[in-house]
């Protein structure tokens, strides 16, 4: 496949294969936009883009020079730590206070102009994150509520210097990478405004029933359902006859929302907490589309949703996360069994 | 040479039978009044073997069927329990494997034995009963003892796997719903199938149609169902309609006997009068067929029902438990089809053969008349049966007829009972069994009084609803006439043959039943509301009283105190 090799993409434009130019999360999203599902709308920054600004702020060369001078004698990664984080601070600092070259900036701010247009508000805010090629965990950045040309710009570079972290150091030093490059992508992508947020299995796990379909979700966004924290409410799906078979709606204390930097457990409305987080209509809307990715794929899916207030239905339903559900299958004859077993146990009294 | 009178091996005998059981009970439901010898022998040997039969096939871990004796027409029964919990165990491995047909697949199982009966049945009619020779008579005879014999296998054989998983559907709704087989929730689990005996009925109530559409409505109602036939023969319109009439009884419903478990009465198709019975009293109340409309509404209702236990279920335990919900539900349509094909049916062939049998013996002499037939034994048929006209069985005959008499005027004990044995213990025994046939349509749920009710007698619910409407006993068939639309019939128990007059019923009280017995099947399917095991219905309750029928309850109220 011949890739197109950009500094920017919109995420329509990407698909799992551009996974090295632009790293694991842009890719992703890019993916789900290819199956026809509604992902936050968003640009992604390539590694190339990345390799630009080093290569126009004089910074590769910069940061070679700090990285040889430190590693000159040979680096304990146990013992000398200290030095290590001086060394994170010192190329973070760099990073951060270059001028972002103007070309490549106003570049970055046209799609940003792109995106307002898109999502129809102006200043929208954003979430700044970033995208590695080769999975590094938790170790690069990500910010929330980005608003504002000059912000994401600002934003983008803190992105591209917690390539620098401390931790993002010690990973490739241990790893036998090259300390000063880093092969890492941004996502800018619109804020949900989050109604409520959740996961769709299409299948029933527990029991590998494949006619059925379980939606659970909470009011705010998807983590308290995710992490497993709270009681969310349920939905059981027939998914041959779409309709909704069981529904149980919990008492929702508590939920998930941004704020300033990252999220926040908060209360829910006292109102809400016995109210379903879905109407059926979202629901059906839900497992009809987890339907298409799983007859895409061919195997069951685990997918998260969110459903954004801004937006009108079915325009308001969007995707964060596909992949493929883990569940027990059913083994043939397993509920025979098991009915024969409470049968022998009527005799057993 | 001696003679035995009795149904010779299974004659109770007090001095030895006692050690194989303390307790010995009466089947009410079906040797009240007393058996003929000839229909005791049938029964009492048949019944015998397919419970054991069945309980052997799917190795039931705790019972091997039921021992059956004869006692003055009467039939008594004792539960053969598993005693030793290693051959428990080793039968509840094979248990395992004996049970998948019924998960598997039950319709196909249970059609694949309907054809096998039916074809039996063909082959014992194609036998022109006036022409055979002796030796033909005597062959048809012995195919119909075998016929008998595997009726009863099949019979219980998917009585005893249907109900396992009746009672087993039961236990789950009482744990994981918390209603049992008494509860409306329950029974409308139940409602709202088709089966064949419900067919039949309603081809009747088709044929009463038929004859109002011919003009005819006048010849019905002015004449005696005993005279119907005559009287429709003398004209071009009736022999049309009669053409009709023999055709379906040649074909669905002349196979059934108003008593389903005894062969002394005729068949619908030797006798219609009862037939004509219905279809004029299906035009003379303007009955009309139901079934179809109210099974649609039942189905519905079912369909409602399914969805709200299934809500209640988890989803883990969903697939499991519609499983037992869809065997349960079999058990229900099962339970009365069966009677069309394996009861009724294989007795009306046992008294097509006796009937030929005993017709030719009278020509020959052997005997006077020819339901003497049902004073002998199958040993004495067999001695005479090549050249009867060398035998002369009226001695034996006025003997025997002399005792059945006898035994009729006296009635039978409820049970046999070992000195310092209760009716409790015998009851405990009979429950702790956890035999599925002995629970769920001899013993049955027991009635709890509620005083806070202030009713005027308890009962268990059999079909949901509550009804006002006046009283009519009924103890036989011949009372059935007696019936006007919206009465509450009151009976000791009813019988298949009773079903289409529950088209125009507001209610049933029973006094004995269980959640799978006949009145509450068919109350069920009608949608009227049925109370069971009253015990003392027919006794409290009198013709003409007005009562409030509360079946969701289990209460009945005597309005005009």
């Amino acid at each position: 496949m011949d890739l197109e090799y950009k500094e920017i993409y919109w995420l329509d434009e990407l698909s799992k294969e551009y996974n090295d130019i632009v790293g694991k999360k842009c890719a992703n999203l890019g993916e789900l936009v290819g199956l026809g599902l509604r992902v936050p709308y968003g640009f992604a920054l390539s590694v190339k883009a990345y390799e630009r600004f080093m290569e126009e702020t004089g910074l590769k060369e910069r940061v070679a020079q700090i990285v040889e001078k430190e590693t000159k004698a040979g680096l304990d990664v146990e013992k000398e730590i200290d030095k290590m984080i001086e060394m994170s601070a010192r190329i973070r600092g760099e990073i951060e206070l270059a001028d972002m070259p103007q070309g490549l900036g106003r570049e970055i701010a046209e799609y940003y102009d792109g995106l307002q247009k898109k999502v129809g508000i102006s200043d929208v805010a954003c979430a700044v994150r970033s995208s590695g090629a080769v999975s590094m965990p938790g170790q690069m950045e990500t910010y929330l509520n980005v608003r504002g040309e000059a912000e994401i710009l600002r934003h983008v570079k803190k992105v591209w210097a917690s390539a620098f972290t401390t931790r993002a150091i010690v990973f490739r030093i241990q790893n036998n990478m090259t300390i000063s490059w880093a092969p890492i992508g941004i996502a800018v992508i619109m804020m949900i405004d989050a109604k409520s947020a959740g996961v769709i299995l299409t299948v029933l796990p527990t029991v590998g029933d494949l006619d059925r379909a379980i939606v659970e979700g909470n009011f705010g966004l998807g983590e308290s359902v995710v992490s497993g924290e709270i009681t969310p409410d349920s939905f059981v799906i027939n998914k041959n006859e779409m309709c909704i078979e069981s529904r149980a709606i919990s008492e929702k204390t508590k939920m998930v929302a941004y704020a300033e930097c990252g999220t926040e457990v908060c209360q829910v409305p006292d109102d809400l907490r016995n109210c379903s987080c879905l109407e059926d209509k979202e629901i059906l809307e839900i497992v009809r589309v987890a339907k298409d990715v799983e007859k895409h794929f061919g195997n069951p899916q685990d997918m998260e949703w969110v459903v954004d207030k801004r937006f009108v239905f079915p325009e308001n339903i969007f995707w964060v996360q596909a992949r493929g559900a883990k569940y027990t299958k059913k083994e043939e004859g397993k509920d025979e069994d098991y009915v024969i077993d409470l049968m022998l146990q009527l005799f057993r009294k | 040479m001696k003679i035995y009178d009795c149904v010779p091996g299974l004659e109770f005998d007090e001095t030895v039978d006692f050690n194989i059981s303390p307790a010995w009970f009466q089947d009410a439901t079906h040797s009240v009044p007393p058996w003929t010898p000839m229909f005791g022998w049938f029964w009492v040997n048949f019944c015998r073997h397919g419970m054991q039969y069945g309980a052997e096939k799917l190795s039931l871990p705790t019972v091997k069927g039921w021992d059956w004796r004869f006692k003055d027409g009467g039939g008594y029964l004792a539960l053969l329990i598993v005693q030793d919990p290693e051959e428990r165990k080793a039968r509840e491995e094979r248990f395992r494997v004996a049970i998948r047909p019924f998960l598997d697949d039950f319709p196909g199982l249970w059609k694949g034995f309907v054809n096998e009966m039916v074809d039996r049945y063909d082959k014992l009619k194609a036998l022109n009963m006036d022409t055979a020779t002796n030796i033909e008579l005597l062959q048809n005879f012995e195919d119909t003892i075998s016929t008998c014999r595997r009726m009863w296998e099949i019979h219980m054989y998917m009585m005893y796997g249907v109900y396992t998983a009746f009672v087993l559907f039961e236990q789950m709704t009482k744990q994981l719903l918390g209603f049992d087989d008494s509860s409306p929730q329950f029974h409308r689990l139940m409602s709202g199938f088709d089966n064949k005996s419900f067919q039949v009925d309603k081809g009747l109530f088709d044929l009463a149609r038929k004859a109002e559409a011919m003009g005819l409505k006048d010849l019905f109602l002015s004449t005696a169902p005993a005279e119907m036939k005559t009287a429709l023969a003398q004209s071009p319109k009736g022999q049309e309609f009669l053409k009709t009439f023999d055709d379906f009884m040649e074909k669905e419903a002349g196979w059934r006997l108003e008593r389903m478990a005894e062969i002394n009465v005729p068949t619908w198709l030797e006798d219609p009068a009862p037939a004509f019975a219905v279809v004029k009293m299906a035009v003379e109340k303007g009955m009309s067929y139901n079934l179809d409309e109210e099974r649609k509404k039942l189905e519905a209702d079912r369909l409602v029902a399914e969805q709200e236990v299934m809500e209640k279920i988890s989803p883990e335990q969903r697939a499991w438990f519609k499983m037992i919900l869809k065997l349960a539900q079999n058990s229900a349509w099962f339970s009365e089809e069966h009677n069309h094909y394996l009861d009724l049916y294989t007795h009306a062939m046992i008294r097509r053969s006796c009937m030929g049998l005993g017709t030719r013996w009278v020509k020959e002499g052997a005997i006077d008349n020819k339901d003497d037939i049902f004073f002998l034994m199958p040993d004495e048929v067999r001695r005479a049966g090549i050249n009867p006209g060398m035998f002369n069985f009226r001695p034996l005959v006025d003997r025997r007829k002399a005792e059945w008499q006898q035994w009729c005027k006296q009635g039978n004990a409820p049970a046999f009972m070992k000195e310092g044995f209760t009716f409790e213990d015998a009851m405990g025994g009979l429950v702790g069994s956890m035999d599925p046939i002995a629970l769920k349509v001899v013993v049955g749920s027991m009635p709890v009084a509620r005083p806070e009710l202030k009713a005027d007698l308890f009962g268990v619910c059999g079909s949901p609803g509550s009804v006002e409407g006046t009283v009519k006993v009924v103890w036989t068939e011949a009372e059935l006439s007696k019936i006007v639309k919206g009465d509450i019939m009151v009976a000791p128990t009813t019988s298949p043959s009773w079903t289409p007059v529950f088209s125009i019923l507001g209610g049933v009280i029973v006094d004995r039943g269980a959640s799978l017995s006949h009145a509450a099947i068919v109350g069920r399917e009608y949608g009227i509301p049925v109370v069971m095991n009253t015990f003392e219905g027919t006794k409290v309750l009198k013709d003409g009283m007005r009562i409030r029928l509360d079946a969701n309850m289990g209460a009945v109220y005597i309005l005009d105190k």
